[in-house]
């Protein structure tokens, strides 16, 4: 305490200080010493007391000092300097206040740009520009696979025999591990709970270059049975118990031991991941090449590129085959196979960089209308100054003078402004990032913090430079005739640079409108696709039930029939039904099939995918069943080897052909299964996606004794869908007591979210560019007003003599479509070249859409003509008797 | 309101000379003095009472001394302040207004007093 109050007396000039150092010191210790024998409370008074007392007199001696004995020559000169920009300072704030107008106007539209755009960059800032927690980052890959010309899809993960290949013989890279994650039940004593997880290789954690904050990492010694805990796990499951190594808990099926805790920023492969559990893969482990679907993660020596990595890891997967096997399709597979390097950066960050980068930029370009807004206004204010200027310039104020005395307005206005966009920020902030889809790493980070902070200064600092430099420096060369003339006479030929800053508004806003309209189109496309199931009044959930009783695909068949029973028998229950993975929420598994009669064999065959259903299930969902019928109890208690296809199944199995009663073999399988039952394809991951084929399973599958479906997604179709879940808990408490219920949706919450990423970009880009369209026209308006004001005089003159109203109101309008003319050319031409950075974006509708150009664009022009109007239609009222009066 | 800028003097310029009046101090006991001889209704922090020594100083009313009789202090070389000539002066001539002003508010609240 007393060290922060000595070091406050720093603030004090020089030579204050080396005369009266020593006995303020000597004061402050004496001061403190006594309020502290009268308590803690007293002491902390004082020390706030003094400490405000030293700021402010250190202050006021270094604006006014009293003690001048050591004062320099250049000490006096920055004061004078510093005490005229006070004055200068002072003076502008009174002058603010006397047209509160002005001021509230300037101030509020600069802090609500400032505002959003330091809003912005603090989210840019935390998720896109902080380096990411792990050592040298610029030397980490993602590696997957392409197979061009074969039947996989344009990108998939790798199998496990590739990390084996590339860890033992690449020579580029330093390390390297496999990454996955899942959600599975963790219980821990009698607490039981679906969590995120992954089970990468060891490895995962030297690749990464991270240590954990206690304990040690998994190695080789620990088989599979040693567990890493997130921070986050460690605090909300052993409130940060620091004895918790050594201790077991149950995760995914099987005891493990704690042998490390990571720190709280580790979150690894997603925000969610709650532990890493231990294995080591082993060439001689793999049985089956070619269970793609692994993502690795790499570290390249230094000065490795993508390309030669790419390169060399496309070579020695050619080899793969040889030496662990595989069918005759593997084999074809890896014959195209080509490795795809990407930067970890763009793999983890690359999706969102996008939006936000765009949303940056939209908030910059806000910003730049409302600093042309705003230095448009100051430009009208200097002109009424001319006068008084002129003045000043004629009785021998310098030309920096002058300048400096039109900015400190601006300075002010900005000083303001800033203050206002930090609470600003502060207060829309939270609900921004509320409002913000999941999915985007280190976003729960973001606040307000110091980098934001220097970076709203630095912009306030930056928009008064750019709204108080031009009329500055217009006012700094004032036009000394004026000095002899009335006040009012005309003003010509220096209106152009407010046209030009017009011209700049209206260009800007309409890139804005055109972006925020594309995305308005994409969403309107999405939200009209159909994806072969309705979303509304339907609640979904899942529970994991384990007991001794259920071990066999039967048991399980036999507890969700009973289940979906009783959860029928609830009020205002439609229908029930359940699937093992439900659409926008889990993808489905693949596989290749053959139909019967082919020729071909199963593994090579077409990929198809393939989940589980029972009860009402489509009826639920409103899937439209195309031929045949669903399946009934007897599917699901006996193997009856009966099947449901989806319409892009049957066409891909049986093209042209009625797919009823017709059989087909899952690759691995030796049993056929009889086709029952045709159904609508569904959308089951995003709705940009086509559709895929499917093939439905019921809960026993003939030949497949292993096939238990654990957890399923229960469907239940009510008018109750938002307010049923206590009811549904309650239920599955009574049937299931220690399964955990999770996943628990509405599936219009699943569809909005499947949106979010569009709708959240479309919103803040529509806000943007609103925002855009109300500066732009209001500054068109102002400066309008202005002219017409201006020119009352000569418009009266014109109208004395027998101009018509019309004529004068068409001669104001002109001049304000001239300016946004030129304008929305400009803009397009933007725009032409900005929407680019969009596509990514965009869905059912191209980045040049015409109609989206053209309705932008005319409206942009309706808004600046209504903008003109007003004007004009003013200009047309002018009594030429009253204007003529003044002379 | 300063000496230096010729708009007065302020209360605790006046309190710190007031203090001088009686014999050369050391900065915190003119403190400690000021604080009784107000009341307690100025008690100056160190920034405000060295600032104001300062102004006091410049203005010429004032003069550090180091007085041969002063008790020894251990580990300290106190610094003691003395009016000077024209410090006295100006006291007087303040608590003269002070004086003068005090008499004509208790004259206009007592005419005030006795109308009501």
């Amino acid at each position: 305490m007393k060290r922060l109050l000595k070091s406050l007396t720093r603030l004090f000039p020089r030579g204050f200080r080396d005369r009266f150092g020593e006995e303020l010191l000597d004061q402050i210790e004496q001061d403190y010493d006594d309020a502290r024998m009268r308590g803690l409370g007293a002491a902390a008074w004082t020390t706030l007391a003094t400490a405000a007392d030293l700021a402010r007199s250190a202050a006021a001696e270094r604006l006014r000092p009293t003690w001048s004995s050591h004062r320099t020559e250049w000490e006096s000169g920055m004061r004078s300097t510093l005490n005229d920009w006070m004055t200068d300072l002072r003076y502008a704030g009174r002058s603010l206040r006397r047209s509160p107008g002005f001021a509230v106007i300037t101030i509020g539209t600069l802090a609500l740009a400032i505002g959003a755009t330091a809003g912005m960059f603090s989210v840019v800032d935390t998720v896109l520009l902080n380096p990411l927690p792990y050592g040298s980052v610029d030397r980490l890959v993602a590696i997957r696979a392409s197979a061009p010309g074969s039947d996989m899809p344009a990108e998939f993960g790798v199998s496990d025999e590739f990390f084996i290949q590339y860890k033992e013989q690449s020579k580029l890279l330093e390390d390297l591990s496999t990454t996955n994650s899942f959600t599975s039940t963790a219980r821990l004593d009698d607490r039981v709970e679906r969590i995120r997880m992954s089970w990468p290789t060891n490895s995962l954690f030297s690749t990464l270059g991270v240590k954990p904050i206690l304990g040690r990492l998994p190695v080789a010694a620990d088989e599979e049975n040693a567990v890493v805990l997130s921070h986050r796990m460690w605090m909300s499951w052993f409130n940060g118990d620091r004895n918790v190594l050594g201790r077991t808990l149950q995760a995914s099926g099987s005891t493990r031991t704690i042998v490390g805790v990571m720190g709280p920023e580790f979150r690894f492969p997603n925000e969610e991941t709650m532990l890493w559990l231990s294995s080591e893969l082993r060439a001689d482990r793999i049985t089956s090449p070619g269970q793609f679907g692994t993502t690795l993660i790499g570290r390249v020596k230094p000065g490795v590129s993508t390309q030669a990595l790419a390169s060399e890891l496309t070579a020695l997967s050619k080899a793969l085959p040889r030496r662990f096997g595989g069918n005759a399709t593997y084999a074809q597979t890896i014959e195209k196979h080509r490795a795809v390097v990407r930067t970890f950066r763009d793999e983890t960050l690359g999706a969102v960089s996008r939006p936000l980068w765009v949303l940056l930029g939209a908030a910059g370009v806000v910003l730049l209308i409302a600093c042309a807004n705003v230095a448009n206004l100051f430009l009208v204010r200097a002109e009424g100054r001319q006068r008084d200027l002129a003045v000043r310039r004629a009785i021998g104020a310098g030309r920096r003078n002058l300048i400096w005395s039109q900015m400190s307005e601006s300075v002010v206005v900005a000083c303001a402004a800033a203050i206002g966009a930090v609470a600003l920020a502060g207060v829309s902030l939270p609900a921004f990032l509320r409002a913000a889809p999941t999915g985007i790493p280190r976003l729960g980070d973001v606040k307000l913090n110091a980098a934001t902070a220097v970076f709203t200064v630095l912009l306030a600092l930056v928009c008064a430079l750019a709204c108080g430099l031009i009329p500055a420096l217009r006012a700094s060369s004032p036009d000394l005739s004026r000095l002899g003339d009335g006040s009012r006479s005309v003003t010509r030929g220096r209106g152009w640079t407010r046209d030009v800053l017009v011209v700049g508004q209206t260009a800007l806003a309409l890139v804005l409108l055109i972006g925020s309209g594309l995305l308005v189109r994409s969403f309107w496309a999405l939200k009209h696709v159909d994806p072969g199931y309705t979303t509304e009044n339907i609640f979904s959930f899942q529970i994991a039930p384990e007991g001794p009783s259920l071990r066999t695909p039967e048991a399980f068949a036999r507890f969700d029939l009973d289940f979906m029973r009783r959860l029928r028998a609830l009020p205002g229950v439609e229908s029930v039904g359940l699937v093992d993975n439900l659409p926008l929420n889990e993808g489905t598994s693949g596989s290749r099939f053959r139909a019967e009669g082919s020729g071909t064999s199963a593994d090579a065959g077409p990929r198809v995918n393939f989940t589980f259903s029972a009860g009402d299930y489509f009826k639920a969902m409103g899937i439209k069943v195309l031929r045949g019928r669903t399946f009934d109890e007897s599917d699901h208690t006996t193997t009856l080897g009966s099947v449901i296809v989806s319409k892009a199944a049957a066409n891909l199995l049986w093209p042209g052909q009625d797919a009823i009663g017709k059989r087909v073999q899952m690759n691995g399988s030796d049993v056929w299964q009889t086709v029952v039952g045709v159904v609508n394809d569904v959308l089951q991951d995003d709705f940009r996606d086509a559709p895929q084929p499917l093939v439905y399973y019921p809960l026993v599958v003939a030949g497949r004794p292993n096939w238990a479906v654990s957890s399923p997604a229960y469907v239940v179709k009510t008018r109750r869908a938002d307010v049923i879940a206590p009811e549904v808990r309650a239920l599955a408490k009574a049937v299931a007591p220690t399964a955990p219920m999770y996943r628990v949706y509405t599936m219009e919450g699943l569809a909005k979210h499947s949106l979010a990423r569009l709708s959240f970009t479309m919103l803040t880009l529509g806000i943007a560019s609103s925002l855009a369209l109300i500066l732009g026209a209001v500054g068109l308006y102002g400066v309008l007003s202005y002219i017409v004001a201006q020119r009352t005089r000569e418009i009266g003159v014109r109208m004395a003599l027998g101009a018509e109203a019309t004529r004068v109101r068409r001669m104001i309008v002109a001049q304000g479509a001239r300016v946004i003319a030129i304008g929305v050319v400009i803009g397009i031409a933007v725009a032409f070249v900005s929407t680019r950075a969009l596509s990514s974006l965009l869905f059912g509708v191209k980045a040049l859409d015409a109609t989206t150009f053209v309705g932008m664009s005319s409206s942009m022009i309706l808004v600046g003509l209504l903008a003109s109007y007003l004007p004009a239609r003013r200009a047309s009222r002018v009594d030429p008797i009253e204007s003529l009066r003044g002379d | 309101m300063n000496l230096l800028d010729g708009s007065g003097m302020s209360l605790l310029e006046y309190h710190v000379l007031l203090a001088l009046a009686s014999g050369p101090l050391h900065g915190y006991a003119i403190k400690d003095v000021v604080a009784a001889e107000s009341s307690g209704t100025l008690t100056p922090r160190a920034g405000s009472l060295y600032r104001v020594i300062g102004r006091l100083m410049t203005a010429g009313l004032l003069v550090d001394t180091e007085p041969a009789d002063a008790p020894a202090h251990p580990g300290l070389a106190r610094k003691y302040y003395t009016l000077t000539a024209r410090g006295r002066s100006m006291l007087a001539d303040e608590a003269r207004r002070l004086k003068q002003a005090a008499m004509m508010a208790e004259k206009r609240l007592g005419v005030a007093r006795s109308r009501s």
